[in-house]
């Protein structure tokens, strides 16, 4: 459809002569080559690339698979393009760089002494197997921005032939790389340049377009041939390399967490003018976002060939989709409208922080480490916490409107706090039930790879930490200290205890054995999330002092 | 109305207070026992918080609370099953735990390729003195475990180790060290001499150290392609090559004499006197030979640096005190001791126990994701006996004679870069099944606890 729309427009703008048509050169995505340890498409790793060095996934609006080849096909004019992207401000101040500025020129980072001295250091530091802080975790990646480019313009990266007895492609800089296949992509960098050229200048007729879009897709058939005859059986399917850039251009989890925001809006008008059609429309919306929701993650398991939960932004997506599975369950059930609301609320939350922190949550999927490696129980055991976390967000954000109608007049909406604290309730049984099975899964795994059933790892200590402070909720209900305000409020206190388990092990505490999901960065965010939440759960209780009134408490909860 | 004591008692202790103070604390604690690994590292982290005696209050406490609860309970109904097992599951979990901790062994075994160990690494530290008399039989005279992580030597206050004759005192302890092994000045007379150089031209900018051990021995010569640099004392014939040769000059004892030999010249192209700082322009393609520091008489010396947290290459050291003479030592390492009569040796390291067997590791495989040096997967290939072959691999373990061997690491030749040895976890854990036992009824509890308490409540209604 959306194609449909582009050609239209196409059509529109060519109509008035303003513009013309495009070379189509997508079929170069398709090119299968080997890197990180796995094959990809060409696709992928142009997106990887630019996203690390440029921190976009386009640049000037162009797509990522033409941004890289130019750069290995005019290397001297992109390294004086401010194009590697630094962040940091500390590393700038070591460097000597513009504070103002947050992208520098390649070439100004070669000839930079400083940076080789960073680099020095950095190699200090790893020699003496330290742990890294944030300012060298940024210097580890300008050093991988350097290096990635340099691969990339030396044409190290593109190691695009298979050989018949060894494992490793082929890259144009290695010594028995086909004389064939080199040939093949000469004449791929020559029609590309054309048809790029083309695209560039107005004074192009249709026919000449036409021809340069069949010379160049003939040129990339030709290339992929060459390229498979020296080793056809270790060469990718088409149908593999097609699923990949099928996800690459789809980005299914964007187009979920628009349907789940269109969703949320239908639900808040149903919520307001109690309006059934709204409501089943919302209730349509949000199963059609859920489905590409589903189906992305089905098309990452099918290109990753294992189940996607080994890194931090695969969780991300994966509690966002069990936030929404239990919010239509709980809502299917209760039929409250704000669960529902609730869900979409948290999945659009996480995903679109999944997209817009790329350099947190690191979208790209690689290897795996030995230990986990086609292990059954540690699936199991993953799947389970994190999912378990689902159950706990979704209980977090009834809380925050719990709490916001409670701001508002608590004895007014006296029955919606009372109803938001029993779905809170019932999350929170989800939750508890799949963390305590999720931690004992983990002392399973745990058992089972390394021989000990419990070794106060921190992931797995933390988790125990985030299922006592809700077993501590739980048994306060049960005591009957904490009333549906009580619930609201808990619920987001103790959220913070997952996001410890979930994120701050990984990202602010830095160690144990689960060091296989680390990364750096966003700490002052997290904590700024977490902290005006505390603030809000505060000027609630203050507010609700100020205003005497508890008697919202009187409804009492379900009685236990 | 007034209840009698005992039942006020059980009353507090099964109490819903009680219990989440206890969940409370426990938390806190294991927050707290995070961020100590976090800051040193897992073992310290046991040491300091999750063995220590108020975890071990805690845990108790939370026992108490638990049968207590149970029991109050008392006559139990229908609706009590969920709660019953989730609290039994627990107890019995905890139960499982002190056993693993008392008569479980968590330990490690190295095997080098074509080696073969009996013997497994425990956590735990030993101080052993072995003597001998004739200098052919050693006995061990002393043995003893030590925790100076949480019993710090000083001294003030030695810790006190027996020896053959008098006896050893430790007085000092860094936790984590890092061995550094540097050339430094010397006064003794058969000291070696060292000479740290640079080469520079246009393409080519190295440093390093030439050394002779010992003064009177063979020559020292470095290959560095372009050059090769000698240093020597007694007599030395030119190669042939490019050669830059060094030997200690007699009028000034603080500098070199030198020659530079021109292969394309076939002949001593330079001579002269060189101490630190100076430079030779040796003429072959701009090549400077530049003398950075001469240590005339240089001995190596082993020097433990205090780090403030540990990493994987620092280790404890102690320093030990014997008739007044003070020796550092680092940790799973030895020191010789000599008296009028006799030797000793004290070592200082993780305790070593015998299984009772001997494994053999035959042939250790990694696979590697394609075109990478990223390891995939490891696995080995270890000879048991009266068993066979058995291939041990990342989630394939070796059950024998109550130990379970888990693949768990490797280690590389720091040169070439393979692996030259297999690291085996070794595991005995009699605790396991009442963990399993424990987990299975909280599990069940909690699910019959919150999905049939409706059902209950209901059939009680009606």
């Amino acid at each position: 459809m959306i194609r449909l729309f582009l050609s239209f427009v196409l059509l529109l703008v060519a109509a008035t002569g303003f513009a013309k048509g495009q070379v189509d050169t997508s079929a170069l995505k398709y090119m299968p080559m080997q890197e990180a340890g796995r094959l990809k498409p060409y696709d992928t790793f142009a997106r990887e690339s630019l996203q690390l060095i440029y921190g976009k996934s386009k640049y000037n609006g162009k797509p990522a698979h033409e941004i890289i080849m130019t750069w290995f096909i005019l290397p001297e004019a992109w390294a004086k393009k401010p194009i590697v992207q630094i962040k940091r401000s500390q590393l700038k101040e070591t460097l000597k760089l513009p504070k103002e500025k947050s992208f520098f020129t390649p070439n100004e980072l070669f000839m930079n002494d400083r940076v080789s001295l960073a680099f020095q250091e950095l190699a200090g530091r790893q020699k003496m197997k330290e742990k890294l802080d944030p300012y060298f975790q940024s210097v580890q990646r300008l050093q991988n921005q350097l290096g990635t480019f340099r691969t990339i313009t030396a044409g190290d990266a593109f190691r695009i032939v298979p050989q018949k007895d060894d494992d490793a492609w082929l890259a144009f800089t290695d010594s028995g790389f086909p004389h064939a296949v080199a040939a093949g992509f000469q004449v791929v960098a020559r029609t590309f340049i054309g048809a790029i050229g083309a695209n560039l200048r107005d004074s192009v007729s249709d026919v000449d377009l036409k021809t340069q879009q069949e010379e160049f897709n003939q040129a990339v058939a030709q290339l992929m041939q060459l390229s498979k005859s020296q080793a056809p059986d270790k060469y990718p399917t088409v149908s593999d390399i097609n699923t990949e850039v099928h996800y690459n251009t789809l980005d299914p989890f964007k187009w979920s967490w628009i349907l789940y925001l269109l969703g949320v809006l239908l639900l808040s008008i149903a919520w307001y003018s109690e309006s059934k059609a709204f409501y089943s429309a919302a209730w349509i919306t949000f199963v059609l976002g859920f489905i590409m929701h589903t189906y992305g993650f089905y098309l990452r398991v099918v290109i990753a060939g294992r189940p996607p939960v080994s890194n931090m932004y695969e969780t991300v997506i994966w509690v966002s989709w069990g936030g929404m599975l239990f919010s239509m369950i709980i809502e299917a059930v209760y039929k409250q409208r704000f669960i529902l609301l609730c869900g979409g609320i948290g999945s659009i939350f996480c995903l679109v922080l999944a997209s817009l922190a790329p350099t947190i949550l690191d979208a790209s999927i690689n290897p795996l480490e030995p230990v986990l490696v086609s292990n059954f129980w540690l699936l199991v055991h993953v799947l389970t916490i994190t999912i378990s976390y689902s159950a706990f967000l979704l209980a977090f954000v009834l809380g925050d409107i719990g709490l916001a109608f409670a701001i508002k007049d608590e004895n007014k909406h006296k029955m919606k706090i009372v109803n938001i604290s029993n779905a809170i309730y019932r999350s929170i049984q989800i939750g508890v039930v799949l963390l305590t099975a999720g931690t004992i899964l983990g002392g399973i795994w745990a058992d089972y790879s390394w021989g000990r059933f419990w070794g106060w790892d921190p992931k797995e200590t933390w988790a125990l930490i985030a299922l006592l402070g809700y077993l501590a909720i739980l048994h306060g209900r049960l005591a009957g200290w904490l009333r549906p305000f009580g619930m609201c409020a808990a619920a987001i206190v103790s959220f913070s205890l997952v996001i410890m388990a979930w994120y701050g092990v990984n990202f602010v505490l830095g160690a144990g054995l689960h060091s296989y999901g680390f990364g750096g960065g966003g700490v002052q965010y997290v904590s700024g999330f977490v902290i005006a939440h505390m603030i809000y759960v505060v000027f609630a209780i203050v507010a609700r002092q100020k205003g005497g009134g508890s008697s919202g408490d009187v409804a009492a909860n379900e009685a236990t | 109305m007034k209840k009698d004591l005992p039942t006020r008692i059980l009353k507090f202790l099964a109490s819903l207070k009680l219990a989440v103070i206890i969940i409370l604390a426990i938390g806190v604690l294991s927050a707290w026992g995070t961020i100590v690994e976090a800051q040193y590292n897992s073992r310290i982290a046991t040491k300091v918080v999750y063995h220590s005696i108020y975890m071990v209050v805690t845990m108790a406490a939370l026992v108490i609370n638990l049968i207590a609860v149970i029991v109050d309970r008392y006559p139990w109904k229908r609706h009590h099953l969920g709660f019953i097992l989730a609290h039994i599951g627990i107890i019995i979990l905890i139960i499982g735990s002190v056993v693993t901790y008392q008569q479980g062994l968590d330990g490690s075994m190295r095997l080098a390729i074509g080696g073969g160990s009996r013997h497994v690494m425990l956590p735990q530290t030993d101080i052993v003195v072995w003597a001998t008399f004739d200098g052919d039989r050693w006995v061990k005279t002393y043995e003893d475990e030590v925790d100076f992580y949480m019993k710090r030597p000083t001294p003030e206050k030695p810790f006190v180790i027996k020896a053959p004759k008098g006896e050893v005192k430790v007085t000092g302890y860094i936790p984590f060290a890092f061995e550094e092994r540097k050339l430094a000045a010397s006064e003794e007379k058969d000291a070696g001499l060292a000479l740290r150089f640079q080469l520079q031209n246009a393409n080519i900018n190295m440093s390093q150290w030439i050394q002779m051990p010992k003064r009177k021995g063979p020559p020292s010569v470095l290959n560095l392609g372009p050059a090769r640099v000698v240093l020597h004392t007694g007599d030395y014939k030119p190669s042939g090559e490019n050669e830059i040769v060094l030997f200690p000059s007699k009028k000034d004892p603080k500098k070199l004499d030198y020659q530079v030999y021109t292969k394309r010249l076939e002949k001593v192209t330079a001579t002269g006197k060189i101490g630190s700082g100076d430079v030779i322009e040796t003429g072959w393609m701009g090549l400077k030979f530049r003398a950075l520091k001469y240590i005339p008489r240089a001995k190596e010396e082993v020097k433990f640096i205090p780090r403030d947290r540990p990493t994987e290459i620092t280790r404890a050291a102690i320093q030990l005190e014997y008739k007044g003479e003070k020796h550092w030592l680092g940790k799973d390492s030895l020191l010789k001791f000599f008296t009028d009569s006799s030797a000793f040796i004290v070592s200082y390291g993780g305790r070593r126990v015998d299984v009772g067997f001997e494994l053999k590791l035959e042939k250790f495989n990694v696979g590697r994701y394609q075109g990478t040096r990223r390891a995939a997967s490891y696995a080995s290939d270890v000879m048991v006996p009266e068993v066979g072959k058995v291939n041990i691999s990342m989630n394939e373990p070796l059950k024998y004679k109550g130990y379970t061997f888990y693949q768990a690491s490797f280690s590389e030749d720091e040169e070439t870069g393979e692996p030259d040895a297999s690291i085996l976890s070794v595991n005995k854990d009699p605790g396991r099944w009442l963990k399993y036992l424990g987990s299975a009824l909280i599990v069940l509890g909690c699910i019959v606890m919150f999905y049939f308490k409706r059902a209950f409540r209901k059939k009680r209604k009606s």
